[in-house]
């Protein structure tokens, strides 16, 4: 038997990237024991508004929604399994590290740090991979 | 009954690099029947410090710490099934494959290839999603 593809529909509403901004992606989608999470960015979780900041500010928006996330799915922080950690800028690398640490203080999940360019201006995306 | 979630070491501690730098990241976790490793620098094995060098070389020594990775962890890169490969410059794309070729002869894994900015001035970082042993 296949596994079921189960599409996880966010905790928050504003958190629903296909409803609040039309775009065609599923904000998480739960495949057996594994849930692979969109990329996430510093949007408000009741409104849905953009919370563009600083890198500091946006990680710790981007992590609570993860947070958001993975626990409405029944999973959590300590369960993330690899991370994309994606920035703007190389030359933030410790800034985000600093805001990392406190998210995911022990046995923190498997990463790779990427410089890139981010939708609407965003200097943080965070994808990731879970198991529930 | 969950997922098992277990943190894979290198055996060689020089290649800890995450925690011999204190980088928030595990060098990778074990879930279930996949592995998940971070990303991976040019590394000398024997000193523990980067080994920075031309795309050939790099390429060369981080799929060589890959594989002590995997292998530490009862896997292998003939096991590996998804791969991203960032380069600090697409024009190089020639010369890691020029490598990467050499490391997968044959039914090579599924691979995406970036070009971005990497840390301290490497050339390439390599991870991976694997099957476990």
């Amino acid at each position: 038997m296949s596994l079921a593809r189960i599409i996880v529909p966010p905790a928050s509403r504003g958190l629903d990237m296909a409803a609040g901004y039309g775009w065609p992606q599923s904000t998480a989608v739960r495949a057996g024991d594994y849930l692979f999470v969109s990329g996430m960015v510093a949007i408000d979780p009741a409104s849905g508004e953009r919370m563009n900041g600083t890198l500091t500010s946006e990680a710790h928006r981007v992590f609570q929604n993860l947070k958001l996330v993975l626990e409405g799915a029944g999973s959590s922080l300590e369960r993330l399994v690899q991370v994309h950690a994606m920035i703007y800028d190389r030359i933030e690398y410790d800034a985000l590290n600093r805001v990392y640490r406190q998210y995911v203080p022990n046995g923190p999940p498997a990463r790779t740090v990427w410089s890139v360019q981010i939708i609407d201006a965003f200097r943080v995306q965070l994808d990731a991979i879970a198991i529930v | 009954m969950p997922v098992a979630r277990e943190i894979i070491a290198p055996q060689n501690d020089k290649l800890n690099v995450s925690r011999n730098l204190k980088l928030p990241h595990s060098p990778g976790i074990r879930a279930g029947d996949f592995i998940f490793l971070s990303g991976m620098l040019s590394v000398d094995p024997t000193t523990g410090e980067r080994s920075p060098g031309t795309v050939a070389h790099e390429t060369r020594q981080t799929l060589s710490n890959m594989r002590h990775m995997l292998e530490s962890a009862g896997s292998s890169l003939e096991r590996v099934v998804k791969i991203n490969v960032l380069l600090y410059d697409m024009l190089e794309f020639d010369n890691m494959n020029g490598v990467y070729r050499q490391f997968f002869p044959k039914d090579p894994p599924a691979r995406t290839t970036c070009g971005v900015q990497l840390s301290a001035g490497m050339k390439v970082e390599i991870e991976c999603i694997a099957l476990a042993g």
